[in-house]
């Protein structure tokens, strides 16, 4: 067992082209961003070595703080919402008829391209005739709420879309993992007097627990680097209100012009995601369980 | 068995290469496919191409723009156009075109900058925008193709906007002003007159206002489009000096004049006078309450004339009932009601380190002229070159902004433009946040004045 | 394959339930119904928006029916622009790239999950540090680099990069899998004398038949919708996707959102339909896996 599964020749052949692929095309502008956020560079002329200038007003930058609070703010929404995702795929991955249909349909809008969905909740979240608004005035609510132009909703009006988004992916991800659980060892719970919800809570989730953990990093680590609904909904607006760390960053490299802070804010993001899947995997170090 | 995965993955590869050459071979050389159906039976061009022998080196010009088959037909049209004509004349030159929609084109042409990769022959906005290229060397100096009488045909202060410490670097296609127009229908429905004075103007949106309809259609998530209202009040308050001085650092943002156009922004919108939501929604968005009758004004760039003229997808009883007027005069301000916010628009940039920058520079000036014939009339483009109105057949709106622009004592160029983008940037949040009523007038002014401040410092 | 199995000892149990469960299970039926409808609601708005033209999508609350259905904004799609050739360019990219990204990544989950050797934590921060760097921080060192190859305007600098981005995200989700697969079957097989690659192929790889499926509808997914990449590496239009439809009809000034409309639900669809196929694949890998239990 030993020997052949430690074949050298052949841990190499299995790792190598895959560690090759990703050592090239996301280390090195890994590296290089770490480089530019060092440099005063406009992007188009000579570069000039600053030092760690661009990080020091990184820290006085109280537009890139707020953009950081927002997206830690996403982050958590993020992983909470992941319990949902897991209830809504315990109960499709049961003993419920349809529920091959139901989850093929739950999955539709996670098909969708970030345009479309942009556009979608652009539509609902409409001031005057849209979805959100139009309900409540017919339910005799007076005055316009603007979802997206109010300072005080327009994080909370945006992280819904954002979220949602999601839906898809993770209940994708937890279905694949509840059904790749060995039904005999449902069946053993079962049989031993457990009720759905028992066997739930005490034999799937158990089971799934290293998914679980995947999709947390995954959830978290996603959402701090989050960028596209933004864009295209609010552009960080009104007034930085909606601004995360990756719209930040590219207001300053693209739009203002200023690659080696936009750089920095790049590298810095990098790093908060390398201290917060540290203590994500410290927070929920554990046995790995294995099916037997 | 060892042997069969490596296999796997070299079968992988070789297919995957394979079906690479199959793409490439197969990669047109002419832009998209509207432009072949109309390369065709063109006029053949004339002698001021310049048509040299047909003997020459063989080269291939690349030419990145902003104007799709699919939003802009008629802009397309034109560019393959002339491209036609100017290979017909030239033989041995191909031009290939890649296009872009404007925020991706953008992105592209900062990324293309940063590697040195330029297209021979792109497009580029005016003063801010093309500065920081300029003082990187990556535009070429295009002087010498406006001698022999093509500086004159350009309305004059339009090449001026592309020059850099006396050189111009790109030739202007466009040139627009922004009107204030109004649905002429619902004027009348309240007895409103076309208001000559800012107080004239404050009653019709009070009137307005006060029978439930949005007076001035918005959509400020774009923020340049708020922008333009601050900048007609700070000329109409401080004159046209008063901005552009405070920009260009002779003088001060925090100019009461300039403090007094954010306080009356901020009253406009206590006073309600836009649609609900603007800061929320983009400006296609706050144009549509213009378009579909619910608000009565629209301050917009004269690049919205085919709508409301030729543009047979909008309704001919809507078309007919849009006027314009030119922003009302404040009484004591120093501005006068001849001067507008506006300005020329894209131009075309030969790259300096292009390895064919000579026949570049002909094919751009050979664009311009034929540009300038036929945008107007084909495209409803106001060329930056100048247009005789007794010479062609245009819609009675079009000859009326025309004959304006001949009187213009004076053009803004819009805010965001004139900065730098640093500046720019904080100049539209501030707009935004104006707006929003998240700043105070005299804070609003402060920012400005640091970043300006910051940059000049630079 | 796995309701029909369920379904007869279900049923023997629902008789045997008093009135509360069966309520329970009708207000279950309910919600899920009603979040059925919400998930579909996105595909029926989008067949409406591509059947108006601007005034409409401005002007009508999103669901409601177009007055008068702008067909012609699909004929618009289908005429102007290359959209034969962008669909083509779709496929093949997409195909090649997941079926790189997934064949790579379940050798490395492989490596790192089955095989022994030192350096397995290192190997695995470095991948997942991966999904840590925003895009747009990458796109001016890899137009470089790909630049110095002589790779940009050319297909590889997409699907590598599309393979190099989803590796990461890959392997992760393939590692949850692979953590939980019984070790039985290997060291049996490894007692029969079998390499390394067999006990991969032919049964490692058939088990996590359900898992590869998922990763592969992810992968499918984002590559597919992908345009960043597409728009800066590629210039040549011969050589784009379809998302390139979509700026087709984004002006200088207006856009036309009807044919955006159109061409996004002409996108949709065909990845609509293999992800249906695919979704079942699930299902049928659960299967494979309860034989080996």
């Amino acid at each position: 067992m030993d020997k052949v599964m430690s074949n050298k020749k052949m841990i190499a052949l299995y790792v190598l082209p895959a560690l090759a692929l990703v050592l090239a095309l996301i280390y090195v502008p890994i590296v290089l961003t770490g480089y530019y956020g060092l440099m005063k560079w406009d992007g188009i002329g000579a570069m000039e070595f600053v030092g760690l200038d661009n990080y020091s007003r990184l820290v006085q930058d109280s537009a890139f703080w707020q953009s950081a609070y927002h997206a830690l703010l996403l982050a958590l929404f993020s992983a909470l919402s992941l319990i949902a995702y897991l209830a809504v795929a315990l109960v499709l991955s049961g003993e419920i008829k349809g529920a091959n249909l139901l989850r093929k349909i739950y999955l539709i809008p996670m098909l969708l391209s970030s345009v479309a969905i942009a556009q979608l909740w652009l539509k609902i979240y409409h001031p005057t005739n849209g979805v959100v608004n139009s309900l409540l005035a017919s339910l005799g609510f007076e005055g316009t709420i603007e979802w997206l132009s109010d300072t005080r909703i327009v994080l909370i009006a945006i992280f819904i879309p954002i979220i949602w988004q999601y839906a898809g992916f993770y209940i994708l991800i937890y279905y694949a993992a509840l059904k790749n659980i060995p039904s005999s060892l449902v069946e053993a719970a079962r049989i031993d007097g457990a009720n759905p919800l028992q066997i739930a809570l005490r034999v799937k989730l158990p089971l799934i627990a290293s998914v679980s953990k995947v999709t947390v990093v995954l959830a978290i680590v996603g959402s701090l680097k989050y960028f596209d609904l933004i864009y295209v909904m609010t552009d960080g607006g009104p007034n930085g209100a909606s601004e995360v760390m990756a719209s930040y960053m590219y207001d300053q490299a693209f739009r203002s012009f200023d690659f080696g802070y936009g750089s920095a804010i790049g590298f810095f993001l990098l790093l908060i995601c390398l201290v917060v899947t540290w203590l994500i995997r410290k927070l929920t170090a554990g046995e790995e369980i294995q099916y037997s | 068995m060892f042997k069969k995965k490596p296999l796997t993955v070299a079968m992988t590869v070789a297919l995957a290469s394979a079906l690479a050459l199959t793409g490439c071979g197969s990669s047109n050389n002419n832009g998209n496919a509207a432009g072949e159906t109309n390369t065709g039976g063109n006029a053949p061009a004339e002698g001021n191409a310049g048509g040299n022998a047909a003997t020459a080196e063989k080269v291939t010009l690349k030419m990145m723009h902003l104007w799709p088959a699919g939003s802009s037909k008629q802009q397309n049209m034109i560019v393959n156009d002339i491209i036609a004509q100017y290979q017909e004349a030239n033989p041995n030159v191909t031009i290939k075109q890649e296009i872009l929609e404007n925020e991706q084109y953008k992105n592209k042409l900062k990324v293309l900058s940063a590697s040195n990769d330029l297209p021979d022959v792109g497009m580029t906005w005016a003063a801010g925008f093309l500065t920081p290229y300029v003082k990187g060397q990556l535009f070429a100096p295009l002087d010498d193709t406006l001698e022999g009488g093509l500086k004159d045909s350009f309305v004059s202060g339009t090449t001026e906007a592309y020059a850099v410490d006396g050189k111009t670097y790109a030739l202007p296609l466009e040139l627009n002003i922004t009107p204030v127009y109004y649905n002429k229908a619902i004027f009348s429905k309240y007895n409103l007159e076309v208001p000559q004075t800012y107080a004239d103007f404050q009653k019709v949106v009070e009137t307005l206002q006060s029978n439930g309809v949005a007076p001035i259609a918005l959509g400020n998530k774009d923020r340049w489009t708020g922008s333009l209202w601050y900048m007609y009040l700070a000329d109409r308050l401080g004159g046209p000096e008063t901005l552009k001085n405070a920009i260009n650092r002779s003088g001060s943002f925090e100019d009461p004049s300039l403090v007094k156009a954010a306080e009356d922004v901020q009253a406009l919108v206590n006073g309600s006078a836009f649609n609900k939501g603007f800061n929320g929604l983009s400006n296609d968005e706050g144009k549509s309450e213009f378009m579909n009758g619910k608000a009565a004004m629209y301050l917009m760039g004269t690049w919205e004339l085919p709508n409301f003229t030729t543009n047979e997808s909008v309704p001919q009883e809507f078309r007919d009932s849009v006027g314009f007027f030119k922003f009302p005069t404040i009484e004591g301000g120093k501005g006068n009601i001849d001067s507008w916010v506006g300005g020329p628009g894209v131009g075309l940039f030969v790259a300096e380190n292009s390895k064919v920058k000579e026949e570049a520079k002909k094919f751009v000036k050979f664009f311009v002229e034929k540009w300038g014939e036929q945008s107007v009339t084909k495209a409803g483009v106001i060329p930056a070159t100048k247009v005789d109105t007794s010479k062609v057949q245009l819609p009675q709106m079009y000859i009326d902004i025309l004959n304006e622009l001949g009187k213009a004592s004076n053009i803004t160029l819009f805010a965001d433009v004139q900065m730098s983008p640093a500046v720019a940037q904080t100049h539209l949040n501030m707009i935004q946040a104006l707006f929003g009523k998240e700043v105070s007038p005299a804070d609003f002014a402060k920012n400005h004045e640091e970043a300006l401040k910051q940059e000049a410092g630079k | 394959m796995a309701q029909t199995l369920a379904a007869p000892g279900s049923a023997a149990r629902a008789a045997g339930r008093p009135a509360g469960r069966v309520f329970g299970m009708a207000l279950l039926y309910a919600v899920l119904g009603a979040i059925a409808v919400l998930q579909v609601f996105p595909l029926i708005w989008l067949l409406f928006f591509s059947l108006k033209d601007n005034q409409e999508v401005f002007n009508m609350s999103p669901f409601a029916l177009p007055t008068d259905p702008k067909w012609e904004n699909y004929a618009k799609v289908w005429t102007e622009g290359n959209i034969s050739r962008y669909f083509f360019n779709s496929v093949w990219y997409t195909v090649a790239a997941v079926v790189l990204t997934v064949l790579l990544a379940s050798l490395v989950t492989f490596a790192l999950t089955r095989m022994n050797w030192k350096l397995k934590k290192p190997v695995l921060g470095l991948f997942m540090v991966g999904i840590m760097i925003p895009i747009h921080s990458t796109l001016i060192p890899l137009f470089q680099m790909f630049m110095k190859a002589n790779l940009t305007d050319h297909p590889l600098s997409i699907i590598l990069t599309y393979t190099a981005f989803n590796l990461p995200l890959t392997i992760m989700i393939l590692l949850g899998f692979y953590q939980t697969l019984p070790r039985e079957v290997e060291e049996a097989a490894v007692m029969d004398g079998c390499s390394v690659n067999r006990i991969f192929f032919q049964i490692i790889l058939p088990m996590t038949a359900s898992v590869i499926a998922t990763t592969v509808i992810i992968n499918m997914i984002y590559n597919w919708n992908e345009f960043v990449f597409v728009n800066t590496f590629i210039s040549s239009d011969g050589l784009k996707t379809l998302t390139v439809g979509i700026q087709n009809f984004i002006g200088q000034y207006t856009t036309d959102w009807g044919a955006i409309g159109a061409t996004l639900m002409i996108s949709i669809l065909p990845i609509l339909i293999v992800f249906f196929i695919l979704s079942n694949r699930i299902v049928e890998g659960m299967t494979a896996g309860s034989v080996k239990g």
